[in-house]
């Protein structure tokens, strides 16, 4: 399982990689692997505005769809679109490919959420 | 809580590394690391392996079995002959389904029948409830027996290869085998629920099933998990239990016919007398009728049935989101997800599978009665409406070995170029005409067996005036049947049709011939149409009754299409009542060497259908047909039978180098004129009943089945070309037909000591007619035909008897006739032979080889070529 320092994790399996006050925001390596092959993926509207631990998409798998939920609050700045035409690219390296990049609300929200070896334990048991 | 359970090849699956999930009670894969899709793809493009022993295996014998089984399924036991399968429903009282299942008949007095896993026990309650009032006895195999599907066009190779067996089943779909495992046997079937044409199921002892699949994942399979199943299934529009038959989104029944599959699994025979649910399910069925007549003004019968459904617009359905027309509701998606597919490029049978992988959101839906194929439909996911279109299918297999993805809105285009103005269109033909003939006639190699070439004598006389004009006549009673004609200007072509039938007898030495039929198939048409027409002949105050039995070749085995339900036969065959099936049964064939007739087993087989007609007669053909022995058989037992032997590849054969027809004991004697026999292209029928026979009554009806049955005009160009054929034929036949079954002999030969895979019996030198087959590799047959187009060597690609049809064909078929008519002998056929081998095994250019030799070829032989013909053919033809 793969899992990257320096990021933050939320207890749904996303991360998040703040740049200041913007932030890049996908689904962990534990996620894609547990969905299995991913087939569809749909991403918001670029200015929509979403609360924390809202649905900003989905994803989804052969089997089942699967909400993606932000892990602070912000406004989509970025879409990527990639991944429309290539789902399964979360699959192959699901930190390389973000799925949004949103302005954060308040950056202060970051330290609520896991570090990379918090959220190792949560993936382990 | 109960332990889920687990199959025999649990093991095997952990080792895999398999995701494993609860499936109805089983701990059961749901897909292996490698993941749903590429299990999908892998599937579809080589061979994938399901364990599938979790399913129901119940095996049902005794007195009443029969008895039994036509009361608690829906369809037709007695359709299923030994060695068959066929796909059921377990009904209940008001037509809905208790279970879909597959009832397989390895043994004459035992019947499997395999169930859902997640319906075990209801369906045990059920059959053990109802058996009660039969004497018949039902058992549980499902521990014993484990179950391993295996699907996928590699799939036949992998087993062969397993089982060490070159034969598994007959190449047909339910199809099923005994195969040997060390002793024990596996019964095999060609059954399966992936919509792959190559697929088979096999049941083994529980014991060896974790090896056999350790095996088949050493040859090449894939393990594929229920996810990628259901894909699968999805994809080739099959049902589940549970989405599409059981109970739908609101709790309610799903009509057993609202699943478009029930119209092959549910029968109203007689036989079958009163059944579960039978009243409800005759009443589905009107209503099923009404929807497929597009009769929408009462759906109250069936309200509605179960369609394909692609999404047009971005997003995924899923099971259980509505679909609507507009405003209103017209249904639900009992079943949907992405599913994948490997991209093709290119048309027709050169189109090829790419390793490019795509999506494609699809589905069923059980929508009104009214919604069809092609209507927009709109799917509701999670609250917003995304655009979806009602599908006819999603996949087909009419072209094995692969099962093809079928996406909507693609159209396969085919563009011919054509000159913007009529005179030039005009000026092009001629030019692309002159070349075509030129190329055909003087620099490629012809070997389609088929095909003849005709002498310039018979060509021009085919284009002379007589093919502009008319000559119907009809023998009448009232002048001693003598012949009345309807035109004028007659008189010509009266003496030619008559020297025609004169110059037919002396070839065949038979009573009888009609020269009017234009086709083989036309004439077999008109014989069937006679015999019809003559067993109605005392009663025609009602409906005729139509042919059956019918014991012909099967047309895997060569046998013509005409002679086959799908051809000419189809509007004269009868059903037979009990089986529901064409009343046809083919010539069993013999283990060693399946292009011969097995005459011992052709006996039983007559003795036990006591068929009115028999048809010979083959297009891939490399013997003589036994119809002494046959014939000698009938009379010993007092069959009144007709004996029909369609000789059309082989009729300019006919004689003491192949075979005489009437001589063995044929009645009748179909064929087209322009295979082996010189003339041009028309059908011909000839029949040995003299004027005192009782049947000479028959004869009669099969000249006005011609005349005024089949033709009209009887196309009087190519009939005076074919009496000019005729007198070559009966002047030449010695030496030509002497000729053409040596130089196939040695043809063959050449073919084999070249390294070909040659068919046939060697010891006899592969063939006794003009035909040679040469085996190039399952699947391979048109691409190695059309490499030896690109090369001028003409062939065409043939599907042995082990394969599933032409695209599958593993084949390649060679006639000698047209080119031992230019000239060819020994030599040319051996370096012929050895250019052939150049192209199929070496992948060489020898096109100018070919062409070269060829060249030296162009004079016709077995044709009238002194000076006086030459001067008579110079004056006609200034008269084009």
């Amino acid at each position: 399982m793969k899992i990257v320092e320096g990021l933050k994790y939320s207890s749904d399996h996303e991360w998040i990689k703040a740049e200041g006050k913007t932030a890049y925001v996908g689904i962990t390596d534990y996620a894609q692997h547990s969905l299995g092959d991913i087939v569809y993926v749909e991403l918001p509207e670029v200015g929509a505005k979403i609360s924390k631990n809202s649905a900003f998409g989905v994803v989804e798998s052969v089997k089942a769809a699967s909400d993606v939920f932000l892990p602070v609050s912000g406004t989509i700045i970025k879409v990527n679109e990639a991944l429309t035409e290539d789902p399964a690219l979360i699959n192959r390296d699901a930190f390389e490919n973000w799925m949004v990049q949103i302005e954060m609300d308040d950056p202060k929200e970051l330290d609520q959420l896991m570090s990379a070896s918090e959220y190792k334990e949560i993936c382990i048991e | 809580m109960n332990a889920l359970k687990r199959t025999v090849l649990f093991d095997s699956h952990v080792k895999l590394g398999a995701t494993l999930v609860d499936f109805g009670g089983w701990e059961m894969p749901v897909n292996y690391p490698s993941g749903m899709v590429e299990e999908h793809l892998y599937t579809r493009k080589k061979a994938g392996i399901f364990d599938v022993s979790h399913m129901g295996r119940f095996v049902i014998s005794g007195r009443e079995a029969v008895k039994f089984l036509q009361y608690v399924l829906t369809n037709n036991v007695l359709a299923v002959d030994i060695m068959q399968a066929q796909y059921t429903m377990i009904p209940n009282e008001n037509g809905g389904a208790i279970d879909d299942a597959y009832l397989y008949r390895f043994y004459e007095d035992e019947y499997l029948l395999v169930v859902n896993a997640a319906n075990i026990e209801k369906d045990w309650e059920h059959l053990n409830r109802e058996i009660k009032r039969f004497d018949a006895q039902i058992a549980d195999r499902s521990k014993e027996l484990a179950m391993i599907s295996v699907q996928g066009p590699e799939s036949k190779n992998i087993i062969k290869k397993l089982f060490g067996s070159d034969f598994l089943t007959e190449p047909l779909k339910n199809a099923l085998g005994i195969l040997d495992y060390g002793g024990k046997e596996v019964l095999i079937a060609r059954t399966g629920y992936t919509g792959e044409p190559l697929g088979f199921e096999l049941f083994l002892s529980a014991g060896d099933a974790a090896a056999v699949w350790a095996r088949l994942l050493d040859l090449g399979a894939m393990a594929i998990g229920l996810g990628a199943r259901d894909t699968l299934r999805l994809e080739a529009g099959l049902p589940l239990y549970g989405h599409e038959l059981g109970l739908d989104a609101d709790g309610c029944e799903i009509p057993i016919f609202s699943c478009p599959l029930a119209r092959f699994a549910v029968s109203f025979a007689d036989a079958k007398g009163s059944y579960i649910g039978r009243e409800a399910l005759l009443k589905q069925f009107q209503g099923y009728q009404k929807i497929m007549e597009r009769n929408f003004a009462d759906l109250s019968d069936l309200k509605r049935i179960v369609r394909p459904i692609a999404l047009t617009g971005r997003g995924v359905a899923r099971a259980g989101c509505k679909v609507f027309k507009g405003d209103k509701e017209v249904g639900y998606v009992t079943s949907a997800t992405m599913v994948p597919y490997l991209k093709t490029e290119g048309n027709g049978l050169e189109s090829r599978i790419t390793d490019e992988k795509a999506m494609r959101a699809i589905g069923l839906a059980l929508v009104d009665g009214d919604i069809e194929p092609d209507d927009n439909v709109e799917v509701e996911i999670r609250g917003n409406k995304v655009a979806a279109v009602i599908a006819p299918y999603h996949l087909k297999s009419d072209a094995p070995p692969f099962a093809r993805p079928i996406i909507y809105g693609v159209e396969a285009g085919r563009k011919f170029e054509s000159a913007p103005d009529y005179r030039s269109k005009a000026l092009n033909l001629l030019e692309k005409s002159l070349y075509n003939t030129r190329w055909r006639q003087s620099e490629t190699i012809n070997l389609i067996p088929s095909e003849q070439s005709h002498s310039p004598a018979v060509r021009l006389l085919s284009v002379m005036d007589p093919s502009f004009r008319y000559a119907e006549h009809k023998k009448t009673k009232s002048f001693y049947d003598y012949d009345v004609f309807y035109y004028q200007g007659t008189g010509f072509i009266d003496e030619v049709e008559h020297l025609l039938k004169e110059e037919l007898k002396t070839y065949f030495q038979c009573a009888e011939v009609e020269t009017r039929v234009i086709s083989g198939q036309m004439a077999n048409a008109a014989v069937f149409s006679a015999l019809v027409d003559y067993k109605n002949r005392v009663n025609r105050k009602r409906d005729a009754v139509r042919l059956g039995y019918v014991l012909n070749n099967h047309i895997i085995r060569g046998g013509h299409l005409s002679a086959q339900p799908m051809g000419a036969l189809r509007d004269y065959i009868a059903v037979d009542p009990l089986t529901e099936k064409t009343a046809v049964v083919n010539f069993p064939v013999e283990k060693d060497n399946n292009f011969k007739i097995d005459v011992e087993e052709t006996k039983k087989i007559i003795a036990q259908y006591k068929p009115e007609l028999i048809i010979f007669g083959k297009s891939m053909v490399l013997h003589r047909e036994p119809v002494r022995e046959i014939r000698k058989f009938v009379d010993e037992q007092g069959i009144n039978t007709v004996i029909m032997y369609d000789m059309a590849h082989v009729l300019g054969l006919a004689g003491d180098y192949f075979q005489d027809p009437f001589a063995e004991g044929a009645d009748i004697v179909t064929g087209s004129t322009h295979k082996t026999f010189f003339g041009p292209q028309r059908g011909i029928i000839a029949g040995n009943y003299r004027k005192e026979d009782h049947r000479y009554d028959l004869w009669e009806t099969i000249e006005t089945r011609a005349f005024p049955g089949s033709v009209s005009n009887h196309h009087l160009g190519t009939l005076l070309g074919l009496l000019m054929a005729a007198y070559e034929m009966n002047y030449f036949k010695d030496e030509y037909q002497k000729n053409v079954i040596n130089n196939a002999k040695h043809f063959a030969k050449c073919l084999s000591d070249a390294g070909l895979s040659v068919a046939g019996d060697p010891s006899i030198s592969f063939t006794e007619t003009h035909q040679v087959i040469v085996r190039v590799g399952y699947g391979a047959g048109p691409e190695v035909a059309n490499r030896l187009e690109d090369n001028n060597i003409i062939v065409n690609y043939q599907a042995t008897p082990e394969e599933e049809g032409f695209t599958a064909s593993g084949a390649i078929r060679l006639g000698v006739a047209e080119m031992t008519r230019f000239g060819f002998g020994y030599q040319e056929f051996e370096q012929t032979a050895e250019l052939m081998a150049d192209v199929i095994l070496r992948n060489k250019n020898v096109k100018e080889d070919v062409r070269k030799l060829r060249g030296s070829y162009t004079n016709m032989k077995y044709c009238f070529t002194d000076d006086d013909v030459i001067k008579e053919l110079e004056k006609l033809k200034s008269f084009l």
